[in-house]
C-alpha cells in the first residue's frame, strides 16, 4: 500500500490557503450542495422507511361506518354480516379514537384493549405483556404524563364524556415511546372506558378490522363490501399503500426538483473547473516540474488538494443534513411531509435512518467528480513542457 | 558536461528562438550567455534543464540526450543534476523557507530527520538559516534570492543554471551573489547563467562569455 507522503499533504493544504478565497466559495458551494442532497434523501427515505412500518400492523380490510356523510360508531351487526362473507377470515370490532385536550391543545390517541384480545402491533403488545388493565385505570406515554401533568392531573385524568359528565382515569403506568414516536399521544385504556369516553353502546366500535386469508383477494373482497354496504367506507391495505404512495411521491416531486437544481449547479462548478486553470495554476505547476516533479508528482499533490476539499465539504455537508433532518426535525422542508393522512394517522416523525446506498450515491455523485474535475486539466498541463508552461 | 548540437528551436507560429547552435561548456566552467532579452538566452537554459525539448538537434548533458528522454526521466534527471535559479525566484509564498528550499524533495517522501538534515546544511550554506521557519513572503528580495539558490542546491547538482538572477536585485545584494557563485565554483559546479548585466562580463570566476543576437551566437 502506498504511504501517505505528507510533504505533498502539506503542499496541497499551503495551496488550498494560498487561494483562500476561491476555495471558500467551492468548500461553501460544496457543502451546501451535499446538505441539500444529504436532506432530500434522509428526508424522503426516513418518511418512506416509516410509511411502510405503519402500513405493515395494518389490518388486510378496515370499514368505517357513515351516517349522513357523517362518519359514525359501526355495529356489531355490521360485523357479523361481514363475516359471512367468503374470504374474510377473522375480524373483530375496533375500539380507538382521537380525544381533544384543549386545555393544552393536543390529541390523545385513545386506543381500547380488551384481555385475551390479539394485538398485531408488537409495539403495544409489548407495553401490554406485564400490565393489566380495568375500567379505571391506564397506560400513557412519557409525553403524556407530562402534559397531563402540566395540567395538575398528576394521578389520574377527568376525560369529559358526551353527556359533559366525567370519566376519572388513574395513570397506572407510563411507557416510553423509543422510536416509534406515532406514539408520543398515545393512551391505552380498557375498551369500556373508551366506550364510555366516546359514548359507545355495549356493542359498538370505532371500526372494524377484517383479515383476509388470500392477501391477492384484498381488492376483489373490499369492492364486495362497497357493493354491498354504501353506506359503509372500506379502506384496504392495498388503499393505504397507495394513498401514501401517492402522498409521498408528491412530496417526492418536489424534492426531486430540489434534487435536479443542486445537481445542475454542481455540475457547473465542475465543467468550470474541468475546463481549465488560471495562468497562475499552470506556472505554477511548470514550476514543481521544473525542479524535478515528475507528471504523477504533480497529480499526486493534486489528488491531496481536492480531496482535501472534498472530503471535508461532504463530511460538513452530511453532518449538517443529519443535524438539520434529525437533531433539529427539519423546519421549513420537512413541512412538505409534515401533514395529517387521510386515515387520521399521526404526523410523520423523522427517526434516525440512514439508507447507505443513498449516501453512497451522493458521495460517488461529488467526491470522485470534484477529484476527477481538479485531476484531468492539471494532468492536460502537467504533461506539457514545463517551458511552454512557464512562458 | 554539456553539449549542443545542430540546435534550433520553433515555437508555435513559426517563431525562431534558435537557429543552429553548437556550444560546449566543460565541466567546472562558469558560463555567462549574454544577450538582450528575447535573444534566445533563456531557452538555451530551458533546453539544458529538459524543460523543453529543441526541433532540431541535440542537447546532450553529462552523457545523456536529455532532448530524447520521456519526460519522467528528464524530471528525474533534472532533479539530481540540476539546480534552476528563475528571475522571479518562483518560490511558494505560503510555505516557509525551509519547505521552499526543500520542496524538489517532496515526491521523494524522505524520512523527517534526512530532510531536516539537507535543509539545515543547504540553509547554513547559503546564510539564511536563522530564517528557516519564516513564511517566505514576508522576506526581502535579497533573502528571497538566497532561498531560491538554496532550493536549486538542496541536491547537491554537479549544474546550475540561473535566468536573469540579479534582475530584481541592487547592487550590494548583486555582489552577494556572486560571492555565492565563486564558492560553487570553487566546488566544480557548472555554472550557466543568462544575463544582460554588465556585472558579470569582466568577472575573473567567469570562463566563457557566450554572445547570442535572435537566436543566433555571435
Amino acid at each position: 500500500m502506498t504511504k501517505i507522503n505528507f510533504y505533498l499533504l502539506e503542499y496541497a493544504y499551503a495551496y488550498i490557503i494560498r487561494n483562500k478565497i476561491k476555495n471558500i466559495f467551492i468548500i461553501t458551494v460544496f457543502t451546501l450542495l451535499v446538505a441539500l442532497l444529504s436532506t432530500v434523501f434522509f428526508i424522503t427515505t426516513t418518511v418512506e422507511h416509516e410509511m411502510k412500518g405503519r402500513i405493515e400492523y395494518k389490518p388486510d380490510i378496515i370499514v368505517e361506518a357513515y351516517k349522513a356523510g357523517v362518519r359514525s360508531s359501526v355495529d356489531e351487526k355490521l360485523l357479523e354480516k361481514l363475516l359471512e362473507i367468503h374470504g374474510i377470515s377473522s375480524g373483530n370490532l375496533r375500539l380507538e379514537g382521537v380525544y381533544d385536550f384543549r386545555a393544552k391543545n393536543v390529541r390523545f390517541y385513545l386506543y381500547g384493549v380488551a384481555p385475551f384480545e390479539e394485538v398485531s402491533d408488537p409495539f403495544i403488545k409489548n407495553i401490554l405483556k406485564n400490565e393489566e388493565l380495568n375500567s379505571s385505570n391506564m397506560l400513557v406515554s412519557k409525553d403524556v404524563k407530562e402534559l397531563m401533568k402540566q395540567a395538575y392531573y398528576d394521578k389520574y385524568f377527568n376525560f369529559i364524556k358526551p353527556d359533559g359528565s366525567f370519566k376519572k382515569l388513574y395513570i397506572k403506568n407510563y411507557f416510553n415511546i423509543k422510536k416509534r414516536k406515532e406514539f408520543q399521544n398515545l393512551i391505552l385504556l380498557d375498551q369500556d372506558a373508551l366506550r364510555e369516553i366516546f359514548g359507545y353502546k355495549e356493542n359498538q366500535g370505532s371500526y372494524i378490522a377484517l383479515s383476509v386469508a388470500n392477501k391477492n383477494e384484498l381488492d376483489f373482497i373490499a369492492s364486495k363490501i362497497r357493493l354491498m354496504l354504501p353506506n359503509v367506507k372500506v379502506i384496504s391495505k392495498n388503499d393505504l399503500n397507495v394513498s401514501y404512495e401517492k402522498l409521498f411521491n408528491y412530496d417526492s416531486g418536489v424534492f426531486l426538483s430540489l434534487f435536479i437544481i443542486s445537481i445542475f449547479t454542481f455540475f457547473i462548478i465542475i465543467y468550470d473547473k474541468a475546463n481549465g486553470l488560471s495562468s497562475e495554476e499552470k506556472r505554477e505547476i511548470g514550476i514543481l516540474k521544473a525542479i524535478g516533479w515528475r507528471v504523477e508528482d504533480v497529480l499526486h499533490a493534486k489528488f491531496y488538494e481536492a480531496a482535501l476539499i472534498s472530503f471535508f465539504s461532504f463530511t460538513i455537508g452530511f453532518l449538517l443534513a443529519f443535524i438539520y433532518v434529525f437533531i433539529l426535525k427539519a423546519p421549513l422542508l420537512g413541512e412538505i411531509f409534515m401533514h395529517q393522512n387521510l386515515l387520521d394517522i399521526h404526523t410523520f416523525n423523522l427517526n434516525i435512518y440512514l439508507e447507505l446506498s443513498y449516501s453512497l450515491l451522493i458521495f460517488l455523485l461529488s467526491v470522485p467528480v470534484y477529484i476527477a474535475a481538479t485531476l484531468i486539466p492539471s494532468w492536460r498541463v502537467a504533461t506539457l513542457d514545463a517551458d511552454e508552461v512557464m512562458r | 558536461m554539456i553539449t549542443i548540437e545542430n540546435v534550433s528551436k520553433i515555437y508555435e507560429e513559426d517563431i525562431i528562438a534558435l537557429e543552429n547552435i553548437n556550444l560546449n561548456f566543460n565541466e567546472g566552467e562558469l558560463i555567462v550567455l549574454k544577450g538582450v532579452s528575447g535573444s534566445g538566452k533563456s531557452t538555451i537554459l530551458s533546453l539544458i534543464a529538459g524543460l523543453s525539448k529543441p526541433t532540431v538537434g541535440e542537447v546532450i548533458v553529462d552523457g545523456k540526450k536529455i532532448s530524447k528522454l520521456p519526460d519522467h526521466f528528464a524530471t528525474s534527471f533534472r532533479r539530481d543534476n540540476i539546480g534552476i535559479v528563475f528571475q522571479k525566484y518562483n518560490l511558494i509564498p505560503t510555505l516557509s523557507v525551509t519547505d521552499n528550499v526543500l520542496l524538489p524533495l517532496f515526491p521523494l517522501n524522505l524520512s523527517h530527520e534526512i530532510m531536516q538534515e539537507k535543509a539545515y546544511r543547504v540553509l547554513k550554506k547559503f546564510t539564511i538559516e536563522h530564517k528557516a521557519a519564516i513564511m517566505v513572503r514576508n522576506l526581502s528580495g535579497g533573502e528571497q534570492q538566497r532561498v531560491a539558490i538554496a532550493r536549486a542546491n538542496i541536491n547537491d547538482p554537479k549544474i546550475i543554471l540561473a535566468d536573469e538572477p540579479t534582475a530584481n536585485l541592487d547592487e550590494k545584494l548583486s555582489l552577494e551573489f556572486i560571492e555565492i557563485l565563486r564558492e560553487l565554483k570553487s566546488k566544480k559546479r557548472t555554472i550557466i547563467i543568462a544575463t544582460h548585466d554588465p556585472l558579470f562580463f569582466d568577472l575573473d570566476i567567469v570562463d566563457k562569455i557566450v554572445l547570442i543576437e535572435h537566436g543566433k551566437l555571435l
